[in-house]
Formats: C-alpha cells, structure tokens, sequence
C-alpha cells in the first residue's frame, strides 16, 4: 500500500511541477506621467544575469529626450540599484549580455550609431562608422558578438561584429556585413546566438521579396556567413495578383540545449487575426525546421505583440509575449515540451488589471528564469517591473 | 541607354504595382509631419496604416483610392499620414512619447491591414475601420469625421441613422 502511494507520488510530481516567482520588484527609480520607459530592442535582450548579479537595460526621456539606463541588483537583494546612464546622446534600444562573474556588456544606439560598453567600468566604443541602429549582443564563453543594421546605399544591411575583451577595454576584431552585395530593401531587427564552438547564427528582419520576411544565416568564425535562408516557411507571393505575401516580424534567437538555436517571432500569416507567436528549432544540423505555432488556442483570436524565445544550455526553452485575450494586455509564456509548445502561462505578477506588455527575459546558469515588464500606468507613470521564477 | 531606360521604367511599375504602399499620386506624409501640418491647418489627419506587401492595402489602392473625386476630397481636407505597420522608424505621439511605427500598431490593438484611422488636428483619435472598403464608405466617413457626428454618436450609430 505504501508502496503504491509512493509509486502515485512520483507520477504524480512531475505534473504539480511549476514556475514559483518571487514578489515584482520596481526597476526604474523614476517615474512619471510623461516619462516613458521602452524595453524595445533588438532580439528584446533587456536583462541578463552574470554570476550573482541581474542587470536590466532600457531607454526613457526622464531628462527630456530618450536615454539608456542600466539597473542592476544582486540576487538575493530586495531592490535595484539606482540606475546608471549609459548615452550622452539621444539614445535607442539598448541590450545587455552577460560577460561573467557580475561583467556586463552593453550596447545601444546614440547618434546615429551603434556603441558598447564593459559594466562595471569600461568606455562606450563606437562600433560602426556609418549610421547605425538595433544593435544586439551575444556571448558564448569567451566569444562574444554583435550585430546591427548599417546604412549601405538606400537602404540598411545586417553587419556582425566580433567584439574582443581586454580588462574592461572592448575592440572590434572583425565586422562583416552577412552578405556583400548591397542590399536590395530594407533589413533589419538583427538577432544572434552563438555557441561556445565559436559559431554565431544570426536572425534579421528582410524586406527582398517585396514584403517583410525573417531570414537566417550561419558563420563558424563570424567572418564567412552562409547564404540567408527564411526563417518562414510560408512562401512569398501576391494573392490573385495583389500584394506579396503576409507579413512577419521581429525575430529572436537563443541558444538552446548544446547545439540548438530557436528562433520566435511575430507572424501574420492568419491575416484576420494579428500576429501569432511562430517559432522554428535548429536542434544543430545548422537548419531550421518547420514553423511551429507557439501560442495555446485561446490565444488564436487574439493578437500577439513582443514575442522573445530564452532558452538554456540544460535544454530548457521558452516563449514569452503579451496578448489582451483577458481584457488588458498581459505577460504570457510558453515552454517547448520537446514535442510542443505547452498550455500558456500568465505571468502572475505581469498580468491582471491594468495593462502589463513588452517582455524580456533570461534564463540564468540555474535554470531561474528571470523576466521584466512594463506596467503601464497613465497617471503615475509607466514602472519597469522584474520577478524571478524558480521550477520546482 | 534606351534600354536601360525601358528596364528602369519596367522595374518602377512593377514597383507599384506590386507593392502595398501608399496610393499613388496621394500626397501622404510621415507621421510626425502630418501632426505638425494638421495642427498648423486645423485639418483632420487621414491615417493610413499599411503593411508592406499587404494584399488588401494593394487592393483598397486599386479599388477604392484609384477614384478620381475621392482623392480630390481626402487630398483636400485632410492631411494624409501613412504609417508602415512592421517599420522601425520613429513617430512622437501627442503624449510625448516616442515609438516606432510598429508599435503604434500596439497601442491601436491593430489586428489587420489596412487600418485607417482618422484623427483630430491635435492627434486625438476619433475612429478606426479596418479592412478593404469601397469609395462610398470613405465618403460616408468623411461625412461622419468633418461633419462633427463623432461628438454626438458613434459610427455606427451614424451609418445606422442613414435613409
């Protein structure tokens, strides 16, 4: 009988399983009617976690145009730090990643270009000579790389850079545009992932065939990048002769397992519906397999904003969103099963009255998933909020 | 040379007819010039939120805007703002707040393309209607807007009181 109450038991405790989050936190130490935050960037990489430190970046116009700021706070700690300024200039989309042992770099876009930065210490460098927006970062062991989307003629082109650390001092080893023919429409919102192989897979909104398309390419040194291939699986083409094709948007990447790299982003191809979270697994053969519909049923007639995928090196994935299916806009997440993306979480904490959007998100070294949000408030002002799960 | 003028002349042809674009020949603006001009004129804002490649923007352009008198009355009386539903590019809102065009898309819980929204001279929504819609709709918009009905019923309301 004991037994079998134990045999119940174990069956039984992988299902009651789940997220524990921590009580929200407040990120940004200033706030107001007219002061207004943003979590926006490329591959939405706002916060990182190095050895026992989190860090979270974003842009708001305290001072009376947009600047980026950086929060950090030790684990265990109550509260964030007040923030730091990181731009002397209007600045954009800024993203962190972590370098180790408390290290952070950062990047962002001040006049007109892309910079970097070592945290704590260290000087901005100015990583591109030509105008420059959406940069992102990422790190894999010793290798560490960013990308943006650089002016070239009329229009802008993907350009990744290998980034080299001495002491605090940063420097750009190699820059190469992912393809060296000028391009033939707009690209943008550039995401990476790398591997500690040294490899780098890079994700990048393409506009070539006449409508927005997220496409993909592959370097083993970040010097010689494969042919772009779509991350999509829906073909381009106009409908009875208009137009020419749905849209997709905004891709993420992350590095997932030992080899994988996932890929989400937003996709149109339900034209009546808004965007859905779409996501594509690359388990290391270095393709990306078929689209795979991320958000749950209930989600289907709602529209999806501000989708990013975290993943970790113990194989752990996740999506994560916002969607108004409750009535106000909420944080929900999602994790890859192995099979399939699972049912939808709400965020307790990023959800529920009131209006709660624009995740970022990080898994740490221990498989803690750490996620900040915006909690939209009209009258008091716009808060940056941070809760920290655990899986138990 | 020639010839390179007849491809040049094939390429912008094939370039709008193929594209989702702003009608042509309709003197759209960006975003935060269209505020400032309706702001100056104390004209609405005719905004026009498009994709790019969008199949039923191509078709509302090709159907509807392709109507002489109807762009004679939008030209006219409003200030034309286009707004790409995927771009980046950056807009202020009459908050203060800087977003891109994208995420305006957000804030109108748009769920489809087009979207067109009509606005007062000091940016203040006062409608949206998505989806294809014929030259007859935009003049009963225009009625709606211009005539000052939106103070007093909501579209449909107007639409409804028609004989």
């Amino acid at each position: 009988m004991r037994a079998a109450a134990l045999l119940l038991a174990l069956l039984a405790w992988p299902a009651q399983a789940a997220w524990e989050w921590s009580a929200p936190l407040a990120v940004n130490s200033v706030q107001g009617a007219a002061i207004f935050p943003h979590l926006e960037s490329a591959n939405r990489r706002g916060v990182a976690v190095s050895g026992d430190t989190v860090a979270v970046v974003w842009e708001d116009n305290r001072d009376g145009s947009p600047h980026c700021y950086l929060a950090t706070k030790p684990a265990a700690a109550a509260a964030f730090q007040p923030e730091i300024r990181l731009s002397q200039g209007d600045c954009y989309e800024p993203v962190v990643a972590a370098l180790g042992d408390g290290r952070f770099v950062a990047a962002w876009e001040e006049a007109g270009r892309a910079h970097a930065r070592v945290l704590p210490g260290g000087a901005a460098l100015k990583l591109s000579d030509t105008e420059a927006a959406q940069v992102t970062l990422a790190v894999a062991g010793e290798r560490m790389y960013a990308a943006w989307a650089e002016q070239a003629g009329r229009f802008r082109r993907i350009v990744v850079a290998r980034l080299a650390l001495e002491g605090d001092a940063l420097s750009v080893k190699t820059r190469r545009p992912v393809e060296a023919k000028k391009p033939a429409d707009e690209q943008g919102w550039p995401a990476l992932a790398a591997k500690k192989d040294g490899s780098v897979t890079v994700a990048w909104e393409d506009r070539r065939d006449r409508h927005t398309v997220p496409m993909v390419s592959y370097s083993r040194d970040g010097r010689r990048f494969a042919r772009p291939a779509r991350l999509t699986d829906q073909a381009s083409g106009s409908m009875d002769g208009l137009g020419a094709g749905t849209g997709a948007m905004r891709p993420t990447l992350a590095a997932w397992g030992e080899k994988g790299i996932a890929a989400a982003w937003l996709d149109k191809r339900d034209f009546l519906s808004g965007y859905d979270v779409y996501a594509a697994l690359d388990g290391g053969t270095r393709r990306f397999g078929k689209n795979i519909r991320v958000q749950d049923s209930f989600g289907d007639n709602m529209v999806q904003w501000h989708a990013t995928v975290v993943g970790d090196a113990g194989g752990r994935l996740l999506a994560l969103w916002d969607d108004p299916r409750d009535g106000t806009p909420d944080v929900w997440l999602s994790e890859w099963d192995g099979k399939a993306f699972g049912d939808d979480l709400a965020v307790p904490a990023a959800s529920g009255p009131g209006a709660q959007s624009d995740p970022v998100a990080t898994l740490d070294a221990a498989g803690s998933l750490h996620v900040v949000w915006l909690d939209r408030d009209e009258a008091a002002g716009t808060g940056i909020r941070y809760a920290r799960a655990v899986w138990r | 040379m020639k010839r390179i003028g007849v491809m040049l002349a094939a390429s912008f042809l094939w370039a709008t007819t193929v594209l989702a674009d702003p009608p042509p020949g309709y003197p759209f603006v960006g975003y935060d010039a269209g505020l400032a001009a309706a702001r100056a004129s104390g004209k609405p804002i005719f905004l026009y939120f498009g994709r790019y490649g969008c199949a039923w923007c191509d078709h509302t352009n090709k159907q509807t805007f392709s109507d002489a008198s109807l762009k004679k009355l939008y030209t006219k009386n409003y200030v034309l703002v286009y707004v790409d539903a995927e771009s980046g590019k950056r807009l202020t809102l009459p908050s203060g707040e800087r977003i891109t065009e994208a995420e305006l898309g957000v804030r109108l819980q748009a769920f489809a393309t087009p979207l067109f929204v009509y606005l007062t001279p000091q940016g203040d929504k006062i409608v949206q209607i998505p989806g294809f819609k014929t030259v007859q709709d935009f003049r009963e918009y225009d009625r709606y807007v211009r005539g000052g009905h939106y103070k007093q019923k909501s579209l449909l309301e107007f639409l409804g009181d028609k004989p």
